[in-house]
């Protein structure tokens, strides 16, 4: 596997993918729909797989002495490594905004989703989605890469909207919680962003695997 | 000693079918593989390297099936078609990832090769004639020693100097006993190289037979192959 995501790293990636993983400082934007710089890391993944179909990746991946279905975890694989490595920006910048920063005023006034714990399990919610629907999408035909994102951006911008709308509800309000307030509802939440994540990653994965065996290419 | 053993392919699609396609493939021979196009070459190449799934059939590589011995089988074999892979990366960064994945890649033998075919290691697949770019996937292929190499028309969009010279080079590997799948619809290709002649038509095997034996029982005289086979193709 490390021979794997070696070769997916330098051969088969976009330099976008790598460069995308700056979005994840959107974490630090006041007034703006933080939850977006997970789509935009998103969006440096689709260039991967753009440039994927464009150089006969999956072709060449397959001559490989490696049992098909290890082709798909090879992308999966770098798939989470890029996203991890975003989750972690964004958990550094969310615990910054939850301690030193959590009394600038520029934070305490912002109207859309403060970065806690909850949005950061929104976070990976989001990534969860990307997994489930656009990777395990384009494995369907090891081609298609419109429709599976076209999906997925549909299915993220409403994510996103009932994000941003559940902390106005004033029963809800927790939810955009500063510092380490209702701090153990703000860690459930990560935690259960967490395990969708882990959860649609993994039967996503599976389920590509057994599609992919299945395909002609 | 069979290398290859390919039992009753079938392979159904809705405009074409690949009908019980049978042939053994040898240790140190060429098999020339022709038909016209949609003929069933491609198809039943494809087959053999794990990127269609045939409806029936056995695919036997060194005495063990394909898809219960993938990866083995792909470490012991070499593919080269009209693809090319990662157009805008140096070939030796291809090299440098895909060596790893073969235990028995060989420095030497890469070197040996990447002189024989003139190849520059900085330069991109983009920055190759198509006839390079053959080459660049048969030094793939040879630095680990293939001992089956699979070549779906390699020598189309040739040049005949580049044809003539990536026909010395089969037969120098054939001579180290490289057996070789040469996919072509050039047939003067074949008379050149070829041991054993694979005639498919309409998806459907015609001629298997070593190609002294095809002179003898099916070319008339003062005939050349390529009227032969055209004449077979008119009565089918």
């Amino acid at each position: 596997m490390r021979k794997l995501l070696m070769k997916e790293m330098t051969l088969s990636a976009s330099l976008l993918s790598y460069l995308f993983i700056g979005f994840s400082l959107m974490f630090f934007i006041p007034g703006y729909p933080i939850l977006c710089g997970a789509f935009f890391v998103t969006l440096g993944l689709f260039q991967s797989f753009q440039n994927i179909r464009e150089t006969n990746d999956i072709v060449f991946s397959v001559l490989l002495p490696i049992a098909k279905k290890d082709v798909v975890k090879g992308k999966y694989l770098f798939v989470c490594l890029i996203e991890l490595s975003s989750l972690l920006v964004m958990f550094i910048i969310t615990l910054f905004r939850m301690t030193i920063l959590k009394d600038v005023p520029v934070y305490l006034q912002n109207t859309l989703m403060n970065a806690n714990f909850f949005a950061l399990g929104g976070a990976f919610l989001i990534f969860g989605l990307f997994n489930w629907i656009f990777v395990g999408g384009f494995f369907k035909t090891a081609y298609k890469i419109g429709k599976p994102f076209v999906h997925f951006m549909i299915m993220t911008a409403l994510l996103i909207i009932l994000f941003e709308t559940l902390h106005h509800i004033p029963s809800l309000a927790a939810l955009n919680a500063f510092g380490f307030d209702h701090f153990a509802l703000q860690l459930s939440l990560l935690s259960i962003g967490i395990m969708m994540y882990c959860l649609m990653t993994l039967l996503s994965d599976r389920q590509a695997c057994n599609t992919f065996e299945k395909i002609d290419l | 000693m069979s290398l290859l053993t390919v039992k009753h392919l079938n392979k159904s699609y809705p405009t074409f079918r690949l009908n019980d396609v049978s042939f053994t493939l040898e240790a140190g021979r060429i098999i020339g593989f022709v038909g016209r196009n949609g003929a069933g070459k491609t198809t039943t190449i494809k087959s053999l390297l794990n990127f269609i799934h045939p409806d029936s059939g056995e695919i036997i590589y060194f005495g063990n099936s394909l898809y219960d011995h993938e990866a083995e089988v792909k470490g012991r074999i070499g593919y080269s078609g009209n693809m090319s892979w990662y157009p805008r990366k140096k070939l030796k960064e291809i090299v440098q990832i895909t060596k790893q994945f073969y235990k028995n890649y060989d420095e030497e033998a890469y070197q040996k090769y990447l002189k024989m075919f003139h190849l520059d290691e900085n330069k991109t697949p983009l920055e190759l004639s198509d006839g390079m770019k053959v080459k660049f996937n048969l030094l793939l292929a040879l630095s680990h020693h293939a001992e089956i190499l699979i070549l779906d028309e390699p020598t189309s969009g040739l040049d005949p100097f580049s044809r003539d010279e990536l026909l010395k080079v089969l037969k120098a590997l054939r001579q180290e006993g490289v057996a070789i799948l040469f996919s072509t619809h050039i047939i003067s290709d074949v008379e050149k190289c070829a041991d054993d002649l694979l005639y498919i038509s309409k998806g459907k095997i015609i001629v298997n037979l070593p190609l002294n034996a095809f002179y003898k029982d099916y070319v008339r005289d003062q005939e050349t192959l390529e009227e032969t086979l055209l004449r077979l193709e008119e009565r089918l």
